[in-house]
């Protein structure tokens, strides 16, 4: 086995060779499957995730059978639903946002065992609830009255940073099927290089962790609007000391500004190569100016 | 459709990134594939100061800061590499000899590569620590180099290749860039880069392909300091050359770990861990869950290499192979050379399943027995588990040095005779072997194959000339792995900024006050032996209106001081306990706490955590509430005082009424547990381990001759009872508790099978009540010593209590047998004993006057507190007396005496006998801080085998005899013992 986390100190290195504030390798794809409204391919090292988007669309019948409850609140049909559902392993996990209200759960649909021991149904739930909570709040989605924009993310391999590559995918995905939104949401994960109980107050922060520096370290999934430093994201499962804190969310944010200037180059590379083919008119509607 | 193609063929980094995979075999036996991506970059820095260029591109670090370069510029050399050199050790180097590198004379400008790091974490977790404390020493220079990172020195595994050769390779490879890359430098004076290797065919490789590389004791054989050195090396290299002569094997071979693994499961093999007989050195026994009594191992052949400790599997021998216990003490060095005929046994495996089945149904039926006179059990061991190595202590055996080698240099072995009786001669191979003579020396064992009679192991260092004070002292600390180097600076650091001057604020709006009760005007005092400076506890007690009493256990504050998880605290739950030697005390925690902040002072205020009853006037419990406090003392009393000053009529003062209080409260509380069946394995003239649940060495002088003595027990017993019930109602998982288990039946079997035969009398032990009664009727009115006799017989066959945590037993097993309690804890000494300290801070929660650390919380962390000082508390009794033995040892040098002894134990060739407190006339040990016990004054030496066979048949259990001791130098063998020879048998 490789070494663990406490000999960054060493030479300021972390576990796999990179330094305390770089990303790991980005790779993405936008319209990988032409038949759905909005897709996307995205690798944030061995963390790999797809997205699907379906509408938005005016599907009455599974909105009712979906939002019961959802048709009696307040303002509940002025506009459109995000309902996200992540897919580990082959067992769905379907849920959904009410704009402006509490989160619906379905209960996840029997199958196979997942194989991804790591994933508890209650925590594939809360990161449903995560994203559908960040999507709907940037998503105009006020446009899409008694509409429905499901956004369906399938782990294909799990290496740390989930929440916050979920979270980009789906921006990507969302760019793709032409939801206008305010900007990029895009997320990543900042940790810090010791232990808590360290107590190691000048440890170095670091940025995008893998797995075994989850395990390892405090780490904290931040998503910001775009460029901006407007948080959008924040979560925090682990013990850390306050004063740790600030740093984390300072080489996050500036770390998400990298991932969306990568997110951003996708786009644009796609929106090129579509013209270019022909595939779009030049000058025709697109959501997005493209320089040539 | 756009195809996802795999994104890294597209990837214009692709070529810096790499991946490596990892196999792991997980908890439930499955083995897991794991991925792991790798990042090769080109800024990782070669560190040296000659080099110009690595320092653009040295990583900073998030607050900008570049760390400095470690390899010196002018590095130094040998006559092989004059111009200076940088060593680069293979892991094979690190694992044979680190003693090596942490030399202050030698080995400075080390690189440690990624790929070594890595190799010896895998294979020594301690060895790897050591490591890493060198890189981090200034003087030591070494430097790791993340070689598996740098694009340049990463090395791909290659098709058909070993991983260990591809590591190798790897190592050579970094060896190789350094070189070039140094060599790139303006300097004229570059410092060659060597690896430093064991292993023939990496040094060869490394020849073929130009890279320096130098055979370990070749360079050592280089180095001004040579001899000493070379013998710190591990022996198990030098085997390689050796090994091809095709040695013939002294011992079967050990399983594979697969065969021995389903043999576990299937319960045709047992696993345990192995214990050698005091008695007997080729005599051990091992417990396993499957039967109720430990199966015997006897001999060689089928000890097969185990060392005390050692985690083995056993196979239960055929039932015509079942022996009695060995009746003969047998001592290692006083058998020569008669063992060498070997029994060859014949390892035909023929043995049917069905047969094997049947014997093990045989061991459950045969263990069910009495065992007087009946074959028992025996088992081989077919296999190591774990380990148990450690370094030991010990001195060279004085006969198997050659007379050449006691004055020239020759290299030769010779055998280390280790203090601990269980553990065999160790062979080492020196060419010092003259200089070791009469010295204690530390060694450690590095393999012990099937070709060698002994294990092999190397020198580590001298502890001085045998017998001193100094040279022993430290030889029984590190035998028991006693902490006692002074304690750091970080944990220094953790003391109060005041020192001395601390004191309790006088401003209650403090923080410090918060939540403290303002106890100051309680009439408390504390009781404790002569000159104690490190007062725990202090006591009060006053009448209530209702006519019943308030009575306060007020103890010091300890973990106000000491906060979980800093430096402070680690360093104390790592020594655990404070440990008492005849002249030196090890401290848990530095003195400022423990005999200034911490101690419960007269006359001025400290911080307490006080346990406060209401006790009506037959001492039951109405109430109690438990609250940190600050308290006054106004007397520290010692207990001939406070005797005194109770027993004074004229003193009618509160605090003297308080007192008195307290004494009647207290006996009242010592016959309700006496009425309960606790134990007291004392009687007036030895004090004996069992009973002293609270008491501290201190204690034992006046051997509780007075009352005083008891009134400070009861109370200290009473609330450890009172909090552990508290912390257990507030956290039924985490609770540190102490329990001591019911003794299995079978413990007494012989005893009371023996006072039955020999003097008609019955030990019932079926209840701790039980066995108090009847051990209060072994008396034999001729002889006041036969009581106390049985009781210290009875106590050997005892449980030791444990610490343990809630959570981990049901509770009907928390009970205290010795105490009679049905749960306790231990809360009344925290600056000496780490588990109080835990005790205080859940009791600190479940009283809410603070949040619970996750220290102290976590359970899994708590058990290996607990674990960690059950064995530190074993281990400071055996060094406390391990140092009375040896000034007991001392003040008999040269001397006769002649003394009354009873006879515990005999064997077919010996027998072992307890003496009374040896009266030591003579000189006294020196002023002592800490009084041993008398307990500890007790003598038991195994007679001289030779006048024995005379006079077995006079002798027999629980006779008082007439020996004369004699101090004997085995003039061999180098080891000083007390001889004992049969005078008479007493009228
Ligand atoms: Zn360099």
């Amino acid at each position: 086995m490789p070494l663990d986390t406490s000999t960054y100190d060493l030479a300021l290195l972390r576990v796999d060779g990179r330094r305390w504030n770089e990303l790991r390798r980005l790779h993405a794809q936008i319209r990988t499957q032409a038949a759905a409204d909005g897709s996307s391919y995205l690798e944030m090292g061995n963390t790999k995730v797809m997205c699907v988007i379906t509408g938005p669309s005016e599907d009455a019948g599974k909105r009712r059978g979906l939002a019961a409850s959802a048709a009696t609140a307040p303002g509940g049909s002025s506009a459109a639903d995000v309902a996200v559902s992540i897919v580990v392993g082959g067992v769905q996990f379907c849920g959904s946002e009410e704009e402006g209200q509490g989160r619906q759960l379905q209960p996840p649909s029997v199958g196979a065992r997942s194989s991804f021991r790591l994933f508890k149904v209650e925590r594939i739930q809360e990161l449903q609830a995560t994203i559908a909570k960040a999507l709907a709040a940037n998503l105009h989605v006020h446009l899409y009255p008694r509409s429905t924009i499901g956004i369906s993310l399938h782990v294909l391999s799990q290496d740390g940073s989930l929440l916050a590559a979920l979270i980009n995918a789906a921006t990507l995905a969302l760019v793709d099927a032409g939801v206008p939104m305010t900007d990029y949401l895009v997320a990543c994960t900042a940790g810090s290089t010791s232990t808590h109980s360290a107590g190691d107050e000048g440890a170095d922060p670091l940025v995008d962790l893998n797995t075994q520096e989850e395990q390892e370290l405090p780490f904290l999934t931040l998503g910001t609007l775009g460029a901006t430093d407007k948080v959008a994201v924040l979560v925090c499962e682990t013990r850390v000391q306050v004063s740790r804190l600030e740093g984390m969310m300072a080489s996050a944010a500036d770390a998400c500004k990298g991932v969306r200037n990568f997110l951003d180059q996708v786009v644009r590379e796609k929106g090129h190569k579509m013209v270019t083919e022909g595939a779009v008119e030049k000058g025709a509607s697109m959501a997005m100016d493209i320089d040539i | 459709m756009t195809s996802l193609k795999r994104s890294v063929d597209t990837d214009p980094f692709a070529s810096n990134l790499s991946s490596k995979v990892y196999v792991r075999s997980t908890k439930n036996g499955k083995v897991q594939k794991i991925v792991r991506e790798v990042y090769l970059r080109q800024d990782i820095p070669c560190s040296s100061r000659l080099c110009s260029k690595c320092i653009a591109t040295a990583p900073r670090s998030a607050a900008g800061n570049v760390s400095p370069f470690v390899l010196s510029d002018k590095p130094a050399g040998t006559k092989a590499f004059p111009q200076g050199h940088y060593l680069v050790p293979d892991t094979n180097a690190l694992l044979n000899a680190m003693d090596l590198f942490e030399q202050g004379s030698a080995f400075f400008d080390v690189v440690i590569l990624q790929t070594v790091l890595e190799e010896l974490r895998n294979r020594s977790l301690p060895l790897y620590n050591r490591l890493i404390g060198l890189t981090k020493s200034q003087e030591k220079r070494f430097y790791v180099f993340f070689n598996e990172f740098r694009l340049e020195t990463y090395v791909n595994r290659e098709v058909d290749e070993s991983i260990n050769d591809r590591n190798d390779r790897a190592v050579r490879h970094a060896v190789k860039w350094y070189n070039d890359h140094l060599g790139q430098t303006k300097s004229k004076d570059v410092p060659v880069t060597v690896m430093l290797s064991d292993d023939r065919g990496n040094l060869e490789k490394a020849k073929q392909d130009k890279v320096p590389a130098i055979r370990l004791r070749d360079y050592v054989s280089g180095l001004k300091d040579a001899e000493r050195l070379l013998d710190m090396i591990a022996e198990s290299q030098e085997r390689v050359a050796s090994k091809e002569k095709k040695a013939e094997f002294l011992y079967p071979e050990y399983f594979s770990l697969s065969k021995m693994m389903t043999g576990v499961k299937s319960g045709m093999l047992h696993q345990g861990i192995f214990n050698v007989s005091p008695y007997n050195y080729l005599e051990g026994s091992i417990k396993v869950p499957a039967f109720p009594k430990p199966l015997l191992i006897l001999g060689r052949d089928n000890i097969n290499r185990s060392v005390d400790g050692d985690v083995v599997v056993v196979e239960v021998l055929p039932q015509d192979q079942w022996k009695e216990p060995s009746t003969k003490i047998i001592e290692e060095e006083a058998i020569t050379k008669n063992e060498n005929a070997d029994n060859d046994e014949d390892a035909a495996d023929v043995v049917t399943e069905k047969e094997r089945r049947a014997l093990q149904e045989q061991v459950k039926k045969t263990q069910g027995l009495t065992t007087e006179g009946r074959p028992q059990p025996t088992a081989k061991v077919v296999g190591v588990i774990k380990r148990n190595w450690r370094q030991y202590v010990g001195h060279v055996d004085p006969s198997t040095v050659s007379q050449t080698a006691r004055q020239g240099r020759k290299q030769e072995s010779v055998f280390l005779i280790p203090m601990d009786k269980k553990i065999p001669k160790i062979r080492i191979r020196t060419r010092q072997a003259g200089e070791l003579l009469g010295k204690r020396i530390l060694v450690t064992i590095d393999s012990w194959d099937r070709e060698h009679r002994n294990p092999v192991g190397h020198f580590v260092r001298s502890l001085g000339e045998l017998e001193t004070k100094a040279a022993e002292t430290e030889a029984l600390l590190l035998e028991y792995d006693v902490q006692y180097r002074p304690f750091p600076k970080t944990v220094l650091d953790c003391l109060p900024s005041e020192g001395h001057d601390w004191k309790v604020p006088t401003s209650t709006d403090d923080p410090g006050w918060k939540d403290r009760e303002d106890l100051r005007g309680l009439l408390i005092c504390s009781i404790d032996p002569i000159g104690c400076q490190d007062i725990d506890d202090a006591l009060h007690a006053r009448p209530l209106p209702n006519g019943n009493y308030e009575v306060g256990v007020h103890i010091a504050d300890v973990s106000h001081f000491v906060k979980p998880a800093n430096a402070m605290d680690t360093e104390a739950s790592i020594r655990g306990t404070t440990v008492y030697l005849v002249d030196k005390r090890i401290d848990m925690l530095p003195m400022l706490l423990g005999t200034d902040l911490c101690s419960l002072k007269p006359y001025v205020e400290r911080y307490a955590f006080s346990v406060l009853w209401e006790l009506s006037p037959s001492a039951d419990i109405v109430d109690v509430r438990f609250t940190k406090s600050v308290i006054k003392s106004r007397e520290a009393f010692s207990y001939e005082q406070a005797q005194l000053r109770i027993d004074d009529a004229s003193q009618q003062d509160d605090l003297t009424a308080g007192m008195r209080t307290l004494l009647m409260l207290s006996k009242k509380l010592k016959q309700k547990r006496m009425d309960a069946g606790a134990l007291s394995l004392s009687s007036p003239e030895v004090k004996v381990q069992m009973e002293s649940e609270t008491s501290d060495p201190i204690d034992v002088k006046t051997k509780e001759l007075l009352d005083t003595n008891s009134l400070v027990e009861e109370f200290m017993l009473l609330a450890n009872i009172s909090v552990a019930r508290k912390i257990y109602d507030a956290f039924p998982q985490t609770a540190i508790l102490r329990r001591h288990g019911a003794p299995p039946k079978t413990n007494f079997d012989e005893l009371a099978n023996q006072l039955k035969v020999k003097r008609g009398l019955e030990l019932r032990f079926d209840s701790s009540k039980a066995l108090a009664d009847s051990l209060d009727a072994c008396a034999d009115t001729s002889e006041p010593f036969f009581n106390t006799l049985v009781r210290i017989m009875a106590t050997r066959c005892m449980m030791s209590a444990e610490y343990f945590c809630a959570g981990t037993q049901s509770y009907p097993e928390f009970r205290h047998y010795g105490l009679a309690s049905e749960i306790y804890t231990h809360f009344t000494s925290p600056i000496r004993r780490y588990a109080d300290l835990v005790a205080h801070r859940q009791l600190a929660a479940a009283i809410d006057y603070e949040a619970m650390h996750p220290a102290v919380r976590a359970r899994g962390r708590l058990e290996a507190v607990c674990k960690n000082i059950n064995v530190r508390h074993r281990n400071a009794q055996l060094a406390g007396r391990a140092s009375v033995a040896y000034y007991v040892g001392q003040s008999l040098k040269g001397r006769v005496a002649e003394e009354d002894a009873f006879v515990m134990r005999i064997f077919s060739n010996g027998f072992v006998v307890l003496v009374p407190p040896l009266r030591h006339r003579g000189p006294h040990p020196p002023a002592r801080p800490r009084r041993p016990g008398a307990r500890e004054r007790l003598r038991r030496r195994e007679l001289h085998p030779a006048p024995l066979r005379r006079l077995r048949r006079a002798v027999e259990l629980f006779q008082k005899v007439r020996v004369r001791i004699r101090d004997v130098k085995d003039e061999a063998t180098g080891k000083r013992g007390a001889k004992m020879e049969l005078v008479a048998p007493a009228a």
